[in-house]
């Protein structure tokens, strides 16, 4: 749209059927030339608002719908829902199950980190990579199939423990496919990583100031492409990630092109723990007894409890009032702040072309938005 | 402005050539089938000489997808509402809630999971006796 009282700006929606946006969202630009004055943010073409659904919901019946509130990404949910109603229940779940749990969201970290590598890439025009990573992504979705029965949303990690013990020689499986991502690292490297179209494209783009980013509390990515070596793995961990060995990669750039090499030796870091895991997996039971499976009771409490996603810092805000249905639940995931502070300040400036290069960047998924 | 060529940035990406010679990642589908794991969450089955007509599928059903009806079918003798599930597949998010809290474990999930119709209706489903 042109507008005819300041001619030489034009309002364009960059989507939501656009290729290049991260879901059901739309930004819309207001340009002179090729260079963005100014960026808004619309969210509002999903709506599916988990939080009321879920309050109408017994504990057993919402934890169907957590996983559905990050589709790439639906493990991450899944822990924090069973984590924080166990913590409001007082329930200890099992050695072996935490392990599982460990497992599950690693490779669900792993298969989100493929499914950025797909939409970082075609949002440059290198489709082959991420041809690439879609097809290497189903390997691990193959894996989930045969865990847990379902491809995208799992519905796995159950409070009380999870849902199914590993099938026959699924371990050695899962060996396989580690070795397989490890060299596969390698060509990802050469062809997207390392190729100067990509650097030429992503350095010195969507650069987010350290200082900034600690003070609108950025997390993820975004935080530690500046420098800032924060993970909740390793702040507050949870599960068994204090008893395992890995690094929280960081760079100082904050570009595009640094939160890149962070997704990358990430993608690197989770099959490290993967690694640890296979070996390390106890034996012993999966689920300890419910008291009250179906009607389960949820005691007058609240608690915060979080996760760290693909994406960055996930939180689960979770209130009972004695009752088999929970009283109110927030989620709180990188995607508001990301998708509506941080985007529209770094498109002021930035070339049209690098829109979905710089969202893809930060990994926004609106369902969480509209949650 | 000053160029300068990126030379192991222009040439690492040649290596997507050795790609012509690998395995391709796809199948030949529909002439080649993939096989769908075991314990895939596909339609339901219900084996009609175990059901007990507790309706506890009805009852945890978050969707509200599953009904109980009277059917011309032979039920089991211990089946006390004489009512067999009924599975909406317009709303089933196919969670395996029902068959976790199935007490005589007769309600199932199968790996079929192909459904294709122009009715509408047909996604009204009783779950095969198996």
């Amino acid at each position: 749209m042109i507008k005819m009282e300041t001619p030489k700006h034009i309002t364009i929606f960059h989507g939501p059927q656009h290729p290049g946006i991260t879901g059901n969202m739309s930004v819309e630009l207001d340009l002179i030339g090729e260079t963005i004055q100014k960026a808004t943010t619309h969210v509002g073409y999903l709506h599916r608002g988990f939080e009321k659904l879920i309050e109408r919901r017994t504990v057993i019946q919402a934890f169907t719908i957590v996983c559905r509130i990050c589709v790439p990404e639906p493990d991450p949910n899944e822990a924090n829902f069973a984590m924080a109603v166990e913590e409001l229940a007082g329930i200890k779940i099992t050695e072996r199950a935490k392990y599982i749990r460990v497992m599950v969201l690693e490779l669900s970290r792993l298969s989100a980190q493929f499914l950025w590598m797909a939409g970082q890439s075609g949002s440059i025009g290198l489709y082959a990579v991420g041809q690439w990573a879609i097809a290497d992504r189903d390997l691990i979705l193959d894996l989930f199939e045969e865990l847990t029965g379902g491809r995208v949303y799992h519905m796995y990690v159950y409070p009380g423990g999870v849902r199914r013990d590993l099938p026959n020689g699924f371990l050695d499986k899962v060996t396989d496919l580690l070795i397989y991502l490890k060299e596969r690292m390698n060509l990802y490297n050469d062809i997207f990583i390392n190729n100067a179209s990509f650097k030429n494209r992503a350095i010195g783009v969507g650069i987010i100031d350290k200082e900034e980013a600690v003070a609108n509390g950025y997390v993820g990515q975004v935080l530690r492409g500046c420098g800032i070596k924060a993970d909740v793995r390793k702040d507050a961990p949870y599960l068994i990630y204090d008893e395992l060995n890995f690094e929280i990669p960081t760079q100082k750039a904050g570009d595009v092109y640094a939160r890149a090499l962070v997704r990358r030796d990430e993608i690197l870091q989770s099959i490290n723990i993967l690694e640890q895991v296979v070996s390390k997996m106890p034996k012993g039971d999966i689920m300890i007894k419910m008291p009250t499976h179906r009607k389960f009771k949820l005691p007058k409490d609240d608690t915060w409890v979080k996760v760290e996603s693909a994406r960055g810092e996930f939180a689960y805000y979770m209130a009972g009032d004695g009752t088999e249905k929970i009283r109110r639940m927030q989620v709180k995931g990188p995607s508001l702040i990301h998708g509506f502070t941080l985007l529209e300040d770094l498109l002021i400036g930035a070339e049209l072309s690098d829109v979905a290069l710089i969202m893809n960047s930060l990994g926004i998924c609106p369902p969480e938005i509209e949650r | 402005m000053k160029w300068s060529i990126d030379i192991k940035g222009t040439l690492s990406p040649v290596s997507i050539l050795g790609a012509f010679f690998d395995k391709p990642n796809t199948i030949a589908y529909p002439q080649v089938k993939k096989e769908t794991a075991k314990g895939y969450r596909g339609f339901h089955t219900n084996v009609l000489s175990d059901c007990i007509g507790c309706s506890n599928c009805q009852d945890v059903c978050m969707n509200d997808a599953i009904d109980m009806i009277k059917t011309d079918m032979e039920y089991n003798a211990k089946n006390a509402s004489q009512c067999i599930p009924r599975i909406d597949y317009g709303r089933c998010c196919w969670c395996s809630l029902c068959t976790d809290v199935c007490p005589p474990d007769s309600l199932k999930l199968d790996e079929e999971y192909m459904n294709v119709s122009k009715y509408a209706s047909d996604f009204i489903y009783i779950p095969k006796n198996q």
